[in-house]
């Protein structure tokens, strides 16, 4: 199931390069692409504004299969308060840029499935595939727009795994 | 070398694709769609002479046929089955009004609303056309060359059809696809272009022609064959034409594998119906998207392997690595 986690993250990861090349963060002295797993990260008192948090909250499993299919559950949360150049007038732009940018990452609605304890990680024998995302409704705190994105994330367990 | 593989279950799929074909109506021949060699094609460009037509929704495949049993015996016990009757239908709704979608969808032919001439007798399948323009040479699929006084009558954003004046033809009329059966000549020397399928958006025009936003279905017009302006489409509730096409479904897997539901030959069986979908489900009194229902009536052809009456093809290309 790690393989799947790992292979969606990175599916998005690379996308939204091409996507959005300069939405980036700096996290632990490097410059990265502006999206992260919350659980491979040290815990943050206050998300970071301007990235795509994942968060992997339920898990379900179909064993009647004739390989067994995980369901796994990602939330996708992302907040901003705007730009500074325009004194946080336009945190609604942004919050719509990165709802757009979403939309898009997500699409394909699949990944090849990769083992990214090897390296370079080895290709498995099946796809990780997923749903449309849930957007739920934007929340407000003080000049903070925050969304939250469900997406349901499938795949095969394959020997070994 | 080594293979690895693993067990497939069964397949998972988010939508249906569909392609279709014109049948050559005069010569009964169908589009034929090889798996074999056509397995992989990209979903987003069809093989020519297959047009995509988008996703749909609520694709249902019904087999009417029949089978029966031979009874021997006493008390009676079945022997053998017999199949007494080959058919299928198939339904499903498009998501998408165009040209193409509104003419499958419909029982009966369907028409160009040309342009009309200035103080033209109504009309309910549109009035009188304006007088059309002819095409130039050097014309391709996707642009249509024009004598400059002729092209300043078309903008960006119009509609075009193309096809030949009608001179008295009777039959199967309109290519590459009949749109129309003629038992008698009719006098209207733009019926051809009311009833053609040769249609498309301009993209761009200038004083050497008009720019297509996509390709015409018949190719690269010939010089000779003339242009006019469409408001719209229409079609009737009633008639003898049935539309016949050779159609492709598709069900794309999540691991890549890929069902294909091939009818060589599908007819239109109802009149035009236009389900409601609400956006919005918990408000079913508010905004409605209006969707193209489609139901067809499967016919046969015979498989030249070893002669026997088919409606329809299912082909199965299993996913990458997985055990068959």
């Amino acid at each position: 199931m790690q393989n799947a986690k790992d292979s969606f993250y990175v599916a998005l990861r690379t996308r939204l390069i091409a996507i959005n090349p300069e939405r980036t963060i700096l996290l632990r002295g490097a410059v990265r692409p502006g999206i992260l797993v919350e659980d491979a990260e040290a815990p943050f008192s206050q998300l970071p504004n301007d990235v795509f948090v994942l968060r992997w909250l339920g898990l379900a499993v179909d064993m009647d299969l004739a390989s067994a299919m995980a369901a796994e559950e990602c939330e996708i949360v992302y907040q901003t308060c705007g730009t500074q150049s325009f004194g946080g007038l336009d945190r609604g732009r942004a919050l719509s840029e990165m709802d757009e940018e979403l939309t898009a990452m997500i699409q394909p609605f699949y990944t090849a499935k990769l083992n990214f304890t090897a390296q370079p990680p080895s290709a498995m024998l099946t796809q990780v595939f997923w749903d449309e995302p849930g957007f739920g409704p934007i929340t407000i705190q003080r000049d903070r727009l925050t969304r939250t994105a469900k997406v349901s994330v499938y795949s095969y367990q394959e020997q070994g795994e | 070398m080594a293979a690895n593989w693993y067990s497939a279950p069964a397949p998972v799929a988010r939508r249906v694709r569909a392609y279709f074909a014109p049948v050559n109506r005069t010569a009964q021949t169908p589009v034929i769609f090889d798996p074999a060699q056509l397995w992989n094609f990209s979903l987003d460009s069809p093989p020519a002479p297959w047009i995509s037509l988008g996703w749909i929704q609520d694709f249902t495949r019904k087999p009417t046929g029949k089978m029966s049993s031979l009874l021997t015996g006493i008390p009676a016990a079945t022997l053998e089955q017999v199949r007494e009757t080959v058919g299928a239908q198939v339904s499903f709704q498009f998501l998408s009004w165009t040209k193409l979608t509104m003419a499958l969808a419909t029982g009966s032919q369907h028409m160009n609303l040309l342009a009309p001439s200035s103080g033209a007798a109504a009309a309910a399948d549109g009035a009188q056309a304006a007088a059309a323009v002819t095409v130039q040479s050097g014309s391709t699929a996707t642009f249509v060359a024009l004598a400059a006084t002729d092209a300043a009558k078309f903008t960006p954003g119009s509609i075009i059809a193309l096809d030949v004046d009608n001179t008295g033809a009777t039959g199967f009329v309109g290519s590459p696809v009949s749109g129309a059966y003629l038992r008698s000549a009719v006098a209207d020397v733009d019926y051809i272009r009311r009833i053609t399928f040769n249609v498309a958006f301009v993209s761009q025009s200038a004083s050497a022609g008009l720019t297509l936003a996509g390709p015409l279905l018949g190719g690269a017009p010939a010089a000779g064959e003339k242009l006019q302006a469409v408001i719209g489409f229409v079609d009737r509730e009633g008639g003898s034409f049935y539309q016949e096409w050779s159609a492709l479904f598709i069900l794309q897997g999540s691991q890549g594998e890929r069902i294909f539901f091939y009818y060589p030959r599908l007819q239109t069986i109802t009149g035009a119906e236009e389900p409601l979908v609400p956006l919005d489900i918990k408000k079913k009194a508010g905004l409605n998207r209006v969707l193209l229902g489609a139901q067809f009536q499967a016919l046969p052809v015979t498989d030249p392997l070893d002669g026997e009456r088919v409606v329809c093809y299912r082909s199965f290309v299993p996913a990458p690595n997985a055990l068959v």
